[in-house]
């Protein structure tokens, strides 16, 4: 690896053996100590099975963690030459044990990873790529065929597929029918399709006591750069712009199409007077807590909420399309966990994670009634007994809306890019300050973050 | 008349000093007897409608929390024992006796305390795993038994301790190490229980470093498993918050088991000049 | 042996009766008992320092050897000089670090010093139930870091329980953690509500070192509570009152969690510490040189801020 390492402890402790020739109780005062430690390293080791199993990283997330630990328990059962050993790890440290497993090649074999971080890991070469064939398909093309379209696109770098994944998720708006119907709408045909409409009927939603905002008419989450970056990526989209030019060298956040986007973002608590900004910021447990507590009358999350808000508030909920600028040139943003490879296994090693990869991935329908993600299989909506979720939970909404979503920016340094957004978002929102001169500063920070060091 | 007042206000004051620093505790207690949905319910309510006690049970049945409390006790006490010997080991010999540089092993032992972890997390990793110490309980508990603290903290209440004591016991032709065990160890007791009590919630209470050395679920502190109860962006933390009410009984065990070390008066008397 | 060592009693540490034959020359005798007693010293010291050799100082030196690296984990580290060094300097947002752990450093110590100490003094009194008063404040430590970050986060909450005690009286509701000017007070007022009963402890300890025989004495002279205060407790505190001082100092400059769960560092940057800067720096940049860098920059303050704390209380067990 490069580093003035550790390696040399035993083999110096030896060598300070044999140089000892003060006769044999002076080896036998060094032997016995490094018998002691040479059995005490195996026990603590462990014992070395004949085959080691497979090893699998999961973050946590209740829901989903129960049914992987299930398909666990069946593959063991039915495969007990080639077990597998499942182990999940907190959501949040989650991928700094990764990263510093991945840089100490203890990685699993197979582990979770979220799409944003692709591009990171992919050009430091610690993802094994995927082989469609060992899939079942016959190329990277059929595979794609078999997806809805883009939904595999963040998961590909240059042209290999990196990870397989077995959710989709998207954002879309969700809107609190009884809200809707108090203030004299109609949920069904008078909700809102762009962000203008959003602005309008927010004005009708928001109630305020005094000067202090009981109710808010719509919100943005604010707690996390990453959710930042949804939204704002989309809204420069939207726009016809774009946060890195094409090469991914250089900022174009404050092109036009950014300062538009950073002002609808921030239009909503100034202009429109409908937000609350700083309820949300750091100070809310959970990001989609406002709106089943019915604080706010509309809201955008993502499309496993459903299962989390639970049925009760479902009732009074109805989930509509992401908003648009320009509903002739829709765009929404999805995001994704996907199964990916560690890359120094052995050829064999690798087959079997593809047939664990087969063997988890097949019961499309499954990973969605437990997980309530959708999935991106394209015929998904067609599955036998789809038609109850498709009335109840939306399906054809976030289906929608996965059709037309796009990634975020993909980038090596996409963290950066993110918590820079994420302050000059910050420094609209609350402190007002002008879109062009705040992305200008997010720019010379997202540049220097970009440049070779 | 003001002292008498005074004494009053002292003891009105520290009232409602206990009650200002146990609100958030007592927040913690109530939420963890309430749904799931009347937490974060606001204004506070301090009493849930309904006493949700099957909270606990629950909430311990998302995880192997019995496995999970255990490991950590195990954990927390060897390090609580070893960090108790070798730093009053370490603070003895800086404390009482003079060797060549002595002051730049003090300042290079506390030097050890001004870099975060994070940073030399994985330089760590690496040496633990040279060692064999990854994924098992040597991993846990032996990078930690010895702590730059633990070593100020007796190297400060040592000497306070009277030369003339040493020197008699060794004119009593003590051995240098039996001074150590059977002089200065019983004459440490309020040092001694403070550094066993915040050895031990340290270690119980650390997060990072058993994450990073310990991938097995057989092996995860207690710390570990009230993370991993979050979900992505969803959270059960009526359960949370049971488990960790439950996560703090350990620590107060512990203080309350210590506390006579901090009971005033140890059984000597003044020396006659 | 024991019961003629008892009863010599105890008194401040007075110079060494035996000092002036520690300088009698090593090589009268051979190994002079004197000499023996260094090296019994050393014997001492040497178990904790190899440990700390292996899982302390080697980090830090590979480190410090990082820091002149260009590292992102994966990849072999490339030299590159005080390329690292150069970017932090010329980076706003590693100033705006420094300043905020700065801050935060000196806003959590100080108040600590004192209240902490009147805390333990008021403890160390003969009050009825004196030990449950003390379990109740010590409940902050025994609270999960984590744990204390949830529950703060949602105390500060625009319509939490901060809020609503201050405007029970009348003082307002203030947007803790979502204003720039508030956000680095509130962490500073958690980090010195967990910090109190920790050193409470500690100065509790060093009180029962102190005869209750002097401040009979001292009564007897004459002496009232101040003046006891003064001339008894503090210098024969010191030694704690050094730790204390260092140690909480040590504590601050490394705290991380509290900034990361509940503002990231927000709102823009006025609560990014500079170990959150390196956790950033390091972990979710992979820029883990550079990372390395900045922590040698931090080393190097809080080092020299310790190095001059020791020798300002140099009565407080230095000599």
């Amino acid at each position: 690896m490069g580093f003035p390492g550790l390696p040399g402890i035993s083999m110096k402790l030896g060598a300070a053996d044999r140089q000892d020739v003060k006769g044999g109780r002076t080896m036998r005062r060094f032997l016995v100590p490094q018998l002691l430690v040479g059995l005490t390293a195996l026990l603590l080791c462990g014992s070395a099975s004949a085959q080691t199993p497979l090893t699998w990283w999961e973050h946590s997330n209740p829901p989903h963690n129960e049914y992987s630990k299930q398909l666990v328990e069946e593959w063991n059962k039915a495969h007990s030459n080639t077990p597998i050993h499942y182990e999940f790890f907190a959501m949040t440290p989650y991928f700094k044990k990764l990263t510093a497993a991945l840089s100490t090649r203890s990685a699993a074999d197979m582990f979770t990873v979220i799409d944003t971080l692709l591009p990171s890991f992919t050009t430091k070469n610690v993802l094994g790529p995927i082989r469609p064939e060992w899939l079942g398909y016959k190329d990277l093309e059929d595979m794609k065929k078999a997806y809805l379209p883009g939904a595999l696109d963040g998961y590909i770098d240059n042209g290999k597929l990196y990870a397989v994944p077995p959710i989709a998720s998207v954002f879309s708006l969700y809107i609190n029918k009884k809200h809707f119907q108090e203030a004299g709408l109609d949920p069904d045909k008078d909700y809102p399709r762009t962000w203008e409409d959003i602005g309008t009927i927010g004005k009708k939603l928001v109630k305020m006591e005094g000067n202090r905002m009981v109710r808010e008419g719509f919100d943005f989450a604010m707690h996390s750069s990453t959710w930042t970056m949804w939204y704002f990526n989309t809204l420069i989209r939207q726009f016809g712009g774009e946060v890195l030019d094409a090469s991914g060298q250089n900022c174009t956040a404050n092109s036009d199409a950014g300062v538009k986007a950073m002002k609808v973002r921030a239009m909503f608590v100034h202009d429109y007077k409908i937000s609350d900004p700083t309820v949300s910021v750091g100070t809310n447990a959970l990001p989609a807590d406002d709106l089943p507590k019915g604080r706010v009358s509309m809201f955008i999350t993502h499309a496993g909420s459903v299962a989390q808000f639970g049925p009760e508030v479902m009732k009074d909920m109805k989930v509509v399309p992401f908003p648009q600028v320009n509903p002739d040139k829709p765009v929404s943003p999805i995001y994704g966990f996907a199964i990916a490879m560690n890359p120094h296994l052995s050829e064999e090693k690798q087959k079997q994670v593809h047939e664990v990869m087969k063997f988890v991935l097949k019961d499309a329908k499954t990973w969605y009634e437990r997980t309530a993600y959708p999935y991106p299989y394209k015929n998904f909506l067609d599955l036998p007994g789809m038609d109850e979720a498709r009335r109840t939970n939306y399906l054809d909404v976030f289906i929608h809306d996965i059709s037309i979503g796009r990634f975020i920016q993909r980038s090596p340094q996409i963290i950066e890019i993110n918590e820079a957004i994420h302050r000059a978002m910050e420094r609209v929102v609350l402190r007002n300050e002008d879109p062009k001169r705040s992305l200008d500063q997010a720019c010379t920070e997202i540049s220097r973050a970009l440049a070779e060091r | 008349m003001l002292l008498r007042y005074g004494g009053l206000l002292v003891t009105l004051l520290t009232i409602l000093g206990i009650g200002v620093v146990l609100l958030p505790y007592f927040w913690m207690v109530s939420s963890s007897l309430k749904t799931g949905a009347e937490v974060f319910e606001l204004p506070i309510r301090w009493i849930p409608q309904v006493l949700q006690w099957a909270n606990y049970p629950n909430a311990l049945s998302r995880g192997s929390f019995g496995i999970y409390f255990f490991n950590s006790a195990f954990v927390a006490l060897a390090v609580m024992v070893g960090n108790v010997f070798f730093c009053s080991l370490a603070g003895y010999g800086l404390a009482k006796f003079r060797f060549p540089y002595r002051m730049l092993c003090f300042v290079l032992i506390l030097s050890t305390l001004m870099l975060p972890l994070e940073i030399m997390l994985v330089p760590t990793y690496l040496v633990a795993r040279e060692l064999g110490l990854v994924n098992n309980y040597g991993g846990l508990i032996i990078p930690l038994l010895v702590d730059a603290f633990g070593i100020f903290l007796m190297r400060q209440y040592i000497k306070s301790l009277p030369d003339s004591l040493i020197e008699a016991a060794r004119l009593d032709g003590c051995s240098e190490f039996g001074i150590f065990w059977r002089i200065i160890l019983p004459n440490c007791k309020p040092a001694l229980g403070a550094l066993a009590l915040l050895s031990f919630r340290d270690t119980w209470d650390q997060f990072l470093w058993p994450f990073i050395v310990a991938s097995d679920d057989a092996l995860k502190t207690f710390p570990l498993g009230l993370a991993q109860m979050e979900g992505i962006d969803s959270a059960a933390y009526h359960e949370i918050m049971a488990i960790a009410v439950m996560g703090m009984i350990p620590a107060a065990l512990i203080f309350l088991f210590f506390q006579r070390a901090f009971v005033r008066g140890i059984a000597l008397t003044g020396l006659k000049e | 042996m024991e019961r003629n060592v008892a009863a010599l009693g105890r008194q401040p540490a007075t110079p060494d009766k035996f000092a002036f034959v520690r300088w009698l020359p090593a090589w009268v005798g051979g190994l002079s008992i004197w000499s023996r007693l260094r090296w019994a010293g050393f014997l001492f010291v040497l178990p904790a320092l190899i440990h700390l050799a292996t899982f302390k100082f080697y980090p830090m030196l590979e480190a410090f050897w990082l820091s002149f690296h260009r590292y992102d984990l994966m990849s072999p580290p490339v030299f590159n000089g005080l390329r690292n060094y150069q970017v932090l300097w010329e980076n706003p947002l590693f100033h705006q670090s420094f300043w905020v752990s700065a801050t935060y450093m000196f806003g959590v110590a100080l108040p600590e010093w004192f209240l902490a100490l009147g805390l333990a003094l008021l403890l160390n009194r003969q009050i009825p139930g004196r030990s449950l008063i003390r379990l109740a404040y010590f409940f902050p430590i025994a609270m999960s870091q984590i744990v204390v970050a949830m529950v703060w986060k949602f105390m500060y909450h625009p319509h939490g329980l901060v809020n609503t005690i201050l405007e029970f009286f009348w003082i307002g509701r203030i947007n803790w953690l979502s204003t720039e000017e508030t956000a680095l007070p509130a962490l500073i007022i958690i980090g010195i509500w967990r910090g109190i009963p920790l050193f409470a402890v500690l100065y509790l300890a060093g009180l029962q070192s102190i005869p209750k025989e002097y401040y009979e004495a001292a009564a007897i002279d004459g002496a009232g509570p101040l003046q006891r205060f003064l001339h008894i407790t503090v210098p024969l505190l010191l030694p704690t009152i050094l730790l204390v001082i260092v140690m909480s100092l040590l504590s601050a400059v490394k705290v991380f969690l509290n900034p990361l769960v509940m503002t990231e560092g927000g709102p823009n940057g006025t609560t990014r510490v500079l170990p959150y800067f390196i956790y950033e720096t390091g972990f979710a940049y992979f820029r883990m040189g550079e990372a390395a860098a900045a922590s040698m920059v931090l080393f190097a303050f809080v080092f020299v801020l310790t190095l001059i704390n020791l020798r300002l209380l140099r009565r407080g067990g230095l000599e």
